[in-house]
């Protein structure tokens, strides 16, 4: 028992650890450039085994194609990483003011390995578009999808049932809630090319755009580059007590550029549709203004900024403000940035960032910051009493 | 004969010709979103083109930057039989009869036969800047110099030959007459079905299409607006003022202004030419009260070449210091350090003129963080030696900084290093925290490595080297990587506040972020190791070592690759140069981890007998 709370306390183990640590973020860095930065911090920092494969673009591929480098991941070293740390306070480490800087130093880094912990497990990030006069109370995921059926018969609301991406595996059944209806997927891509086809083919939908405009799908590979967008294709067939409504082609492409696609039942009737997840606020933010404005006798951007209106359902919460660069809203525990624009400067798009744990990485730098200063200082005048 | 370097980089230049080239040298002009002086643009404009800040003609004269804007602008004639595009390898450009044997340099009339198969050869290559090859990148290069060569000859005239810059002012003068009414009442008359002067119609059209064209064309924005001028003003081409006077506008007197400059100057008569110089220059004081100053001081720091200077100086340092360690050590000793604080005070002087010409903390892009890292890692040389006083500190210190410059130096190539920032960097308050804390890790990180390498070479070489100088040079890097270690981590941590600020969030895991990442984590290993008692002396010189790769590879490593775009960088210059660094660092820690029997030094005989 001793010998094991030995080897977790052990500095030894520490460096082992951090040398790791190196070589992970080495070889993920380099991942990256086929990856994308987003996948590969699943495949490598949000995973508990990372294998490196060698690259097709090296020299020598064709001799070494075959080698493979297995890495412990972040979550399993900065697991064991978090261990040896509290082990080793706990086992060998006496407070004294000497060391105060180091115990300072370590909460901080304790602090900033749980917060990034909780920010891979809690945080959503999405993104709000916005025109200029007009006003959202949504915004949406650019990688998450949804199939959704929203019934509009309420003149003043619409009711959404919405199916996350995950639960559209072919051949399972999912029920609606609250409604008469059952989906049954019949096929689901990541990715696809969706267009018209030159020539009749045997799609499985028959109705909908697929019949009318004779659109039809076909999977491609998915996309990891970082401002790609996958096109999430579904092929569902939905069912009704009395039996099948039909198929439908949906995709997050076909989008409301095309007429909605119906399906009715009796009196009733759902518009069906596959886009990406939206997430609704109880307020919305109107956009009053856009600025982008430039280096004179340039086109390098020195400033975006958005004026904006908050309007909650709960008056007494409306807000006024100004995004810019460096300088996000924080506003019904979500932060938002100006991330991009469209439209020649009139729409502005909003990064919507949910995120609990935001404040916690500003107290951890306070602390390693103060804790390496205080115990660098000591060393620092211990070094210049000797030399006087 | 630390004097002599200093006087003679610092002297500015005396041009031997009664033409008054240093006002037209501090003429304004709005690039990149701030007001530089002519100088400025010559410069940066040589360096695309040639690589270097001045041209040797074909018959050995060598001409500063801005006589051969002048030539370039006001006598092109004379500018195109310069040499001085830069073709490293001209024979791989498969152009039959260009390439002349030891020749790197060509002129534009050299290029004008092989103008079509140039082009032909750019619709070839790849689009992707990033996965161009050796060749395809020099294609490249050429074609984007010929336009700018073509573009900035253009900047302060219409297009033509002598006939029609000879007489400059009296096009101008026709012009506006035609342009303020008499034109358009040729062209009413012509679409009424009138009878009308067809000579003055055609005059007036063949004007609007060519200055149409010249705006399109000229490159620089010499002409402000008329005052009182807003500061963030666009100002115009030639061109284009010349076409604004058809919507009613009066001719900006620079337009004029320029074109009797260039008259006089084709005349060789420079008593007139200084006159126009003068009545410009007033002008700009006048419109531009505020401006004058820092332009002028711009300049001023073009030609005084600091950081050139303060290499030279460290190269002189780092001489001194090797040959004080065989001979007259108390002496030379001295003198290295009194030097070392006249190139630190010079680099320093260098880093605070960028600062008040920009406007911005010193680090605001690769070129000025390479100039800082050096300024630095300097800094803390000072205070080694001031402490220490044994030559290790001062020689360390010049070598960090003359390597660095010369980085610097090679990064200048892409023209302008004071460019205005992109509005996500546009904050004074990170750029002067974040970065600078992270620039200063670096400069730690590298000054560890250098101590870490002296050490390595001085203990298999020297044989006066002691268990006592090991012990103190043991503790120089001991302290400097504390140093690294505590300014990396904070910096890093503030990228990441800056980042949540930004862009949502605090750690993307993206590769610069992960470059820093692992400098504090190498920093972090080494302090831990010395600590556990893991590493003896030899095994925390070696990690420093690995530092230098590691800051190598976050500093310009993490650039080479396209994230996303699947390029590793092979065909990136900068590529050959950090596999070769980091194989030097290899062999240093090779030779540090050589058994001792190997050491000639006192100190690795003593631990050899130890060991036996």
């Amino acid at each position: 028992m001793r010998s094991i709370f030995k080897f977790f306390s052990s500095l030894k183990l520490t460096v082992c650890l951090l040398s790791f640590s190196m070589a992970l973020i080495f070889f993920g860095t380099l991942d990256q450039v086929h990856y994308g930065i987003w996948h590969t911090q699943k495949l490598y920092f949000e995973s508990f085994v990372a294998i490196w494969s060698y690259p097709q673009q090296w020299p020598a591929f064709d001799q070494l194609y075959w080698l493979r480098l297995p890495l412990p991941g972040g979550y399993l070293l900065g697991g064991l990483l978090f261990i040896n740390l509290i082990a080793a306070h706990v086992t060998r480490f006496k407070f004294s003011l000497k060391k105060s800087g180091i115990f300072l130093v370590h909460l901080g880094l304790i602090l900033l390995l749980v917060s990034e912990l909780l920010t891979d497990l809690s945080s959503k990030d999405s993104q709000m578009s916005v025109d200029e006069g007009s006003r959202s109370n949504y915004s949406q995921s650019y990688r998450s999808n949804e199939l959704v059926f929203i019934d509009r018969s309420q003149p003043d609301h619409d009711q959404v049932y919405s199916i996350p991406a995950q639960l559209l595996e072919p051949g399972k059944t999912v029920q609606l809630p609250d409604s008469p209806l059952r989906v049954r997927t019949v096929q689901y891509f990541a990715n696809a090319e969706v267009g018209r086809a030159s020539a009749p083919s045997n799609s499985p939908a028959d109705q909908g755009v697929a019949l009318k405009m004779n659109v039809i799908a076909s999977p491609i590979a998915v996309s990891y580059a970082d401002d790609a967008i996958n096109t999430a294709t579904a092929y569902v067939e939905v069912l009704s007590p009395q039996g099948s409504l039909g198929t439908w082609l949906v995709s997050n492409v076909i989008d409301d550029r095309f007429p909605p696609q119906m399906v009715r039942l009796g009196s009733q009737s759902w518009e069906i549709a596959l886009r990406f997840q939206r997430y609704y606020y109880p307020f919305e933010i109107e956009l009053i203004d856009f600025k982008h404005d430039k280096y004179p006798g340039t086109e390098i951007p020195f400033n975006y900024s958005s004026q904006v209106m908050a309007h909650h359902q709960d008056r007494t919460k409306n807000q006024a403000a100004l995004i810019y660069m460096n300088h996000p809203l924080r506003y019904q525990g979500l932060t938002f940035y100006q991330a991009s624009f469209a439209n020649k400067d009139t729409t502005s798009i909003f990064q919507v960032v949910r995120n609990p744990g935001w404040l916690l990485p500003y107290i951890s730098v306070l602390l390693m910051g103060l804790g390496m200063s205080v115990q660098f200082a000591m060393h620092f005048f211990k070094f210049l009493r000797k030399r006087t | 004969m630390a004097a002599l370097i200093i006087g003679y980089g610092l002297i500015p230049t005396k041009y031997a010709t009664e033409f008054n080239i240093q006002h037209f040298a501090e003429l304004p002009v709005q690039v990149g979103g701030r007001i530089k002086p002519l100088d400025s643009v010559a410069r940066n404009t040589l360096l695309i083109l040639s690589a270097r800040q001045k041209v040797v003609t074909r018959d050995g004269q060598t001409l500063p930057p801005i006589l051969w804007f002048m030539d370039l602008t006001m006598r092109p004639e004379l500018a195109d039989s310069y040499p001085i595009f830069k073709i490293e390898f001209p024979d791989d450009l498969g152009l039959p009869n260009l390439a002349q044997a030891g020749e790197r340099y060509y002129s534009f009339n050299d290029l004008k036969p092989h103008f079509e198969a140039l082009l032909t050869a750019r619709s070839n290559i790849n689009p992707e800047p990033r996965q161009r090859s050796a060749y395809e990148q020099q294609v490249a290069d050429l074609n984007q110099g010929l336009s700018l060569y073509h573009r900035i000859m253009h900047s302060l005239h219409p297009v033509g030959g002598s006939d029609r810059l000879d007489r400059l002012s009296d096009e101008y003068q026709s012009y506006l007459t035609l342009a303020t009414g008499k034109g358009m009442a040729e062209l009413r008359k012509q679409q009424a079905g009138q009878e009308y002067d067809s000579k003055l119609l055609d005059s007036f059209i063949f004007f609007a299409d060519d200055y149409l064209k010249l705006s399109q064309l000229a490159q620089l924005d010499v002409i402000p607006p008329p005052p009182p001028v807003a500061p963030m003003a666009d100002w115009k081409n030639v061109g284009l003022e010349l076409l604004d006077v058809m919507k009613g506008q009066a001719l900006s007197p620079y337009v004029t202004g320029y074109a009797t400059l260039t008259m006089a100057y084709r005349a060789n008569d420079a008593v007139r030419f200084n006159q126009d110089l003068a009545s410009l220059r007033q002008r700009f004081i006048a419109d531009f009260p505020n401006e004058l100053g820092r332009v002028r001081f711009e300049q001023l720091f073009n030609e005084l070449q600091v950081f050139s200077v303060s290499m030279q100086l460290y190269v002189l340092i780092f001489l001194i210091v090797c040959i004080s360690w065989l001979r007259w050590p108390q002496e030379l000793g001295k003198a290295a350090y009194w030097i070392l604080i006249a190139a630190f005070a010079l680099h320093t002087f260098g880093l605070l003129a960028r600062m008040y010409i920009q406007g911005r903390p010193p680090v605001t892009n690769l070129y000025s963080s390479a100039v800082f890292v050096g300024w630095g890692a300097v800094l803390l040389g000072v205070f080694i030696e001031k402490f220490y006083r044994n030559g290790i500190g001062a020689a360390m210190a010049a070598l960090v900084g003359f390597s660095t410059l010369i980085i610097a130096h090679h990064l200048a190539m892409s023209g302008d290093t004071l460019e205005m920032m992109r509005a996500v960097l546009d904050s004074n308050f990170w750029l002067a925290t974040h970065v600078i804390i992270i620039t200063f890790g670096y400069s730690a990180m590298f000054l560890a490595g250098a101590l870490a390498l002296i050490f390595a070479l001085m203990g298999l070489f020297k044989r006066e080297f002691d268990k006592e100088t090991a012990r103190s040079l043991s503790g120089m890097v001991y302290g400097i990587t504390c140093f690294a270690a505590l300014f990396s981590l904070v910096g890093t941590i503030l990228g990441g506040i800056w980042a949540d600020q930004s862009w949502g969030r605090f750690w993307g895991w993206d590769p610069k972020e992960n470059g820093a990442l692992m400098i504090v984590v190498m920093a972090a290993i080494f302090l831990h190791a010395r600590w556990g008692g893991i590493c003896q002396e030899r095994g925390l010189m070696a990690l420093a070592l690995c530092g230098n790769i590691v800051t190598a590879w976050s500093w310009f490593g993490t650039n080479l690759l396209g994230v996303g775009l699947h390029s590793y960088g092979f065909t990136d210059s900068g590529f050959l140069w950090m596999i070769g660094f980091a194989a030097s660092q290899l062999f240093c820690i090779g030779l540090v981890s050589l058994p001792w029997k190997f050491w000639r030094s006192s100190f690795g005989q003593a631990k050899q007998l130890k060991a036996s």
